[in-house]
């Protein structure tokens, strides 16, 4: 999976999650939180669907990562290189 | 027996609601807690549960109607018999009684049902609640008399939202009425108490290092727990002012304010959240906060809490001084934690600090226990496995 392909479904999770967003007007390297509604349960249910959806375990440590849609494609980009 | 179903009122500040859909047919049998219709207020869409075991006999009200607080929407026939048929509408046994029903205010004060006569697809309706649409401004949709699907609003939803706009200042106008009341009829006294939130967060760590992601605790869990605990230890700020004197509920049921996408909030009960372990709060936390913000609560929720708990997360403010939600009596106000300067046994060194503000009823409570309060919840926090 290349990294737009992880972008796609990365965005289509948040949808789910925080349904305000426009995917236009988002902006990849700012944190989600600077950007529109996105809490500490938000962050959680995000970081329950991108376990999910990519397999992939994620310590709670490395929430911080998560927390835009740059970080969180490169985050799972790595995961997913380390575990093939 | 035969029983009336009348529209509860969900809060001090609602008047009246939309009947969106019956979810059962006259003949069908209803158990208690058993969502009978869906009803659409300024706090979204609300399943209306039934109180009581019994068939549902006749419906009275039509979908699309504009219903006054106390409206009889449907008959019931009840087993047993003996129950009066004003006990249909109160919570179930352990649950604080909802608020006296109002009156039907008079007929002219309830709008006219001009345009609200808007039929919508299922799909539809969820989808304009996300958006903050209300369903009575969809008339031009769809075509006369026709149903507004989901296109009609995604096609809406791309073109700037008056609607929207229009939803927005329907629950603004809501939460300016109950919040004018609180700082009209109740004495708020207002107390601060900073607290080390360190030994709850390494507890939290370690906890959360042992869990899949799914199963992980959030920090806002512990302080529900933490406000649940003390307010059952302590009387006075667990229950209901009604009719001039405090009702005490032994069982506490946090309301939790949640902020709902595009603007306002709403506060559910978290029920017996004293009783339950923080795996269980977690989970139904969290099923809460994402009901909230689809628009679908169930109407207990919004009328079982008996203290609530507010904060504006990670990105808040130092200390946020809350309004008491009225029946309540008292509200714990959570600022967002902050590393700074705390001393402790003569050093001084850099610490998560959390900042709580306890607004309360004069008419209930004095400083004095107000602050014994607030000092219970933050050793509660400083010895996390007590909860």
């Amino acid at each position: 999976m290349d990294i737009n392909q992880i972008r796609t479904r990365l965005l289509a999770l948040l949808r789910q999650i925080a349904p305000d967003i426009e995917p236009q007007s988002l902006e990849p390297q700012r944190a989600f939180r600077d950007q529109f509604d996105f809490d500490s349960m938000d962050a959680l249910h995000f970081a329950t669907a991108v376990s999910e959806a990519f397999g992939i375990e994620i310590p709670e440590r490395d929430y911080p990562s998560l927390m835009s849609l740059e970080g969180a494609a490169r985050f799972v980009q790595s995961r997913l290189g380390a575990g093939a | 027996m035969r029983v009336e179903f009348r529209l509860p009122s969900l809060g001090a500040d609602m008047e009246s609601a939309t009947l969106t859909e019956w979810l059962k047919q006259p003949g069908e049998h209803i158990h208690r807690g058993e969502a009978i219709a869906t009803v659409e207020t300024t706090k979204g869409l609300i399943d209306l549960e039934a109180y009581e075991d019994g068939t549902l006999s006749e419906l009275v009200a039509t979908p699309g109607t504009r219903l006054p607080v106390g409206a009889v929407m449907a008959h019931l026939e009840v087993e047993g018999g003996a129950a009066p048929a004003a006990e249909l509408n109160a919570p179930p046994p352990g649950a604080p009684a909802p608020p006296a029903q109002a009156p039907p205010p008079p007929a002219a004060t309830v709008r006219a049902p001009q345009a609200e006569r808007v039929r919508l697809s299922p799909a539809a309706r969820r989808r304009a609640h996300e958006l903050g649409i209300a369903p009575e401004t969809l008339a031009h949709a769809a075509a006369p008399g026709a149903i507004v699907h989901l296109q009609d609003i995604e096609r809406l939803a791309s073109a700037p939202p008056a609607a929207a706009n229009a939803a927005r200042a329907a629950m603004r106008e809501a939460i300016g009425a109950a919040m004018a009341r609180a700082k009209r009829e109740i004495p708020h006294y207002y107390l601060g108490q900073t607290l080390d939130f360190g030994p709850a967060r390494a507890w939290l760590t370690q906890h959360n290092a042992q869990l899949a992601v799914g199963e992980r605790l959030i920090e806002a869990v512990l302080l529900i727990k933490a406000v649940a605990l003390a307010a059952a230890r302590l009387e006075g700020f667990n229950g209901h002012w009604r009719e001039g004197r405090f009702e005490r509920s032994a069982a506490v049921h946090v309301g939790a304010a949640i902020a709902v996408r595009g603007g306002g909030l709403v506060a559910p009960a978290l029920l017996d959240a004293h009783a339950k372990d923080l795996a269980a709060l977690m989970s139904e936390f969290s099923a809460l906060v994402t009901r909230a913000r689809a628009g679908h609560l169930r109407s207990g929720e919004f009328t079982a809490a008996t203290i609530t708990l507010t904060s504006l997360g990670a990105d808040g403010v130092d200390v946020l001084y809350p309004i008491i939600n009225p029946p309540q009596v008292a509200i714990i106000g959570a600022g967002a934690i902050r590393d700074a300067p705390w001393a402790i046994e003569g050093r001084i060194e850099v610490r998560p600090l959390l900042t709580l503000a306890l607004a309360a009823d004069h008419r209930v409570t004095d400083g004095r226990l107000g602050a014994r309060f607030l000092r219970s919840i933050a050793e509660l926090l400083a010895d996390p496995q007590r909860l």
